[in-house]
């Protein structure tokens, strides 16, 4: 029966959860301080990452460029500990629902567990892109000065840096958003994730250990961070961008799959 | 006219603003219904819900009646697609659930009154419903006014609504599509006295409209006073599927007997008791009959010439209809304390 002379087309129905999606987000002062935090913790990071360049620096003499780094290298190792901020947003979008109950809701509105999950997807991710771009500004902004005649700038080079940042922390946004949906609960996704992106490469690489060091290379934070760098080894940074998108993908199948499946 | 206007005429729709209803046929009936068909829950061991087999039908307020534990809310959460049923399945006019494209116009559904962000102001909780079904943002105006939360009330945020108010906002989320199959899970709970003469007005006038209104409640007098036909189960068990009259009328009806004269009071009783009834006396002057009527044993006593004081019907309420279909389905039974229930 349609008795509803709207448009029932996927793309209607895909629109009209987005703008639910959007509604629950802005509706909502956490999202606003997890924005903050987020916006703190880079200022904070940047500055501090900025004055230990400058400081590290043995070289006496700027006119000799040996020892300037790039701004946008400084922001790049700002984002391994603002990240938890930013993925924040992206897990709380469903962690919040299961808390609150409004899930039961969310999915009487949308039965379609892909459409749902896909909509805050794309909420998530475009909103944490969003976000990134300012944090990527704010810590340009804040190392510029700090690394004084230790840093260079290159218009070109640090925009792009800031927009590799806003699109890594995107993506690690919809990938906090599909393991969140999969695990249900904020703690042991945030947990996850730490140990997903930091503890086991890390663990991994510690020993220096081909075998292992290449198994650590396929890890979503080492993947991402070789994207920002933009490495030549071991692998060109566009690999690791789809490496990363790759467990953006997957986490979202995962969390679909848990969604289709559990009772809600 | 061309034809598709006249098409698009009969169809519900948004027209001048308004949400305009086409209803008739014996189709529509038939896509009001919800239908369960050996409906089954298992968790692990437990059977929530079992093989439940039931039709709700549009124009009157069927009452789902249970006590706690029996298995209410989780069959309304099949229905809604959000519990998967181990067994058998739940349609609404045909169709699952989940098969739905713009859910909100067909079925609109109260679960849990508590269930809103602490944080959301049930304006926007309501708007982000709006929104994913394409529902025009005045309508949420609309259904605020109809429910009685003011602007200054549907923008408190969630933690602040008392259980009243929740239970507002959430009539108003079901009401949002005015949809023709309508669901509430314990709709009166924390309303004051005037919230449930408002309820069940509501539920009244919903069904009037030809809508199919399901309500469960562990309210037996609430239900007395709102509902046409009973659902009851038990254990998840089907006891009851009956207008309201008949379990009520099907419940055994004990009759309480006076009379100033203790000789002929126990005749009356050794003549009863002979039929096959039940009698028990209370003091000298008074007897209790079950498994007779007010009619057989008055006959009898005008029979035998003995002079009554009392002769009347007892405890036919649906209060103790429930209770007998009931007995022994009873997840939890009340201690000596009486804090058994959940």
């Amino acid at each position: 029966m349609s008795t509803d002379t709207m448009p029932t087309t996927r793309p209607a129905l895909f629109r009209g959860a987005v703008a639910a999606e959007w509604t629950k987000l802005f509706s909502v002062r956490t999202t606003w301080w997890t924005a903050l935090a987020g916006l703190l913790l880079t200022a904070a990071s940047a500055g501090q990452l900025a004055i230990y360049a400058a400081n590290a620096n043995t070289n006496d003499d700027p006119a000799d460029d040996r020892g300037i780094v790039t701004v946008g290298s400084v922001l790049i190792d700002s984002v391994e500990l603002t990240q938890y901020a930013v993925l924040a947003l992206g897990l709380l979008a469903i962690t919040a629902e299961f808390t609150s109950g409004t899930i039961r809701t969310t999915l009487q509105c949308t039965p379609s567990r892909g459409r749902v999950l896909l909509a805050k997807a794309v909420v998530a991710g475009t909103v944490t892109f969003a976000l990134g771009l300012l944090l990527g500004g704010v810590g340009v902004l804040v190392a510029r000065p700090v690394l004084g005649d230790w840093g260079s700038a290159p218009t070109a080079d640090t925009i792009g840096d800031i927009v590799a940042v806003a699109t890594y922390l995107a993506l690690v946004g919809v990938l906090a958003l599909g393991l969140a949906a999969a695990l249900r609960s904020a703690v042991l996704t945030l947990t996850v994730l730490f140990a997903t992106l930091m503890i086991v490469p890390l663990s991994l690489q510690e020993p220096d250990i081909e075998v292992l060091n290449r198994i650590a290379d396929v890890f979503p934070g080492v993947a991402g961070g070789h994207f920002l760098a933009g490495d030549a080894e071991p692998y060109p940074g566009w690999v690791g961008l789809l490496l990363l998108a790759g467990w953006a993908g997957a986490a979202l199948v995962l969390g679909r799959a848990a969604l289709r499946r559990r009772d809600a | 006219m061309t034809g598709r206007a006249a098409a698009t005429r009969r169809k519900s729709g948004w027209r001048g603003g308004v949400w305009a209803r086409w209803d008739g046929g014996p189709r529509a009936y038939r896509q009001r219904m919800i239908t369960l068909r050996g409906l089954t829950k298992r968790f692990g061991a437990t059977v929530a819900v079992d093989a439940l087999t039931v039709d709700v039908a549009p124009g009157r307020v069927t009452g789902f009646l249970g006590p706690n534990g029996a298995g209410k809310s989780t069959t309304m959460r099949m229905i809604l697609g959000l519990d998967r049923p181990t067994a058998g399945q739940a349609l609404i006019g045909g169709r699952a659930y989940r098969e739905l494209r713009r859910p909100l116009h067909e079925v609109g559904a109260l679960l849990d009154a508590r269930a809103i962000h602490p944080a959301r102001s049930g304006r926007a909780h309501l708007l982000a419903m709006a929104h994913s079904n394409g529902i025009p943002a005045r309508r949420v105006d609309e259904v605020l006014g109809a429910v009685g939360l003011d602007g200054r009330a549907a923008a408190k945020p969630g933690r602040t609504l008392s259980l009243g108010m929740g239970q507002r906002l959430g009539i108003a989320g079901a009401l949002l599509g005015d949809p023709p199959v309508l669901m509430f899970d314990e709709p009166v709970n924390g309303l004051d006295p005037d919230g449930v003469r408002w309820v069940r007005q509501l539920m009244r006038s919903l069904a009037d409209q030809g809508r199919t209104v399901f309500v469960s409640s562990h309210l037996m007098s609430e239900m007395q006073l709102t509902a046409d036909q009973l659902v009851v189960i038990g254990r998840g068990r089907l006891l009851a599927d009956a207008p309201i009259g008949d379990v009520i009328a099907g419940s055994a009806v004990a009759v309480r007997v006076r009379s100033p004269h203790p000789d002929g009071l126990a005749t009356l009783a050794a003549r009863l008791a002979a039929t096959g009834a039940t009698v028990e006396p209370v003091g000298t002057d008074e007897l209790t009959v079950t498994g007779s009527t007010v009619d057989r044993v008055g006959d009898l006593a005008y029979e035998l010439g003995v002079r009554l004081h009392e002769l009347s019907p007892h405890g036919a309420s649906l209060e103790q209809a429930f209770m007998e279909l009931t007995a022994g389905s009873v997840e939890y039974a009340g201690g000596p304390t009486g804090s058994g229930a959940r």
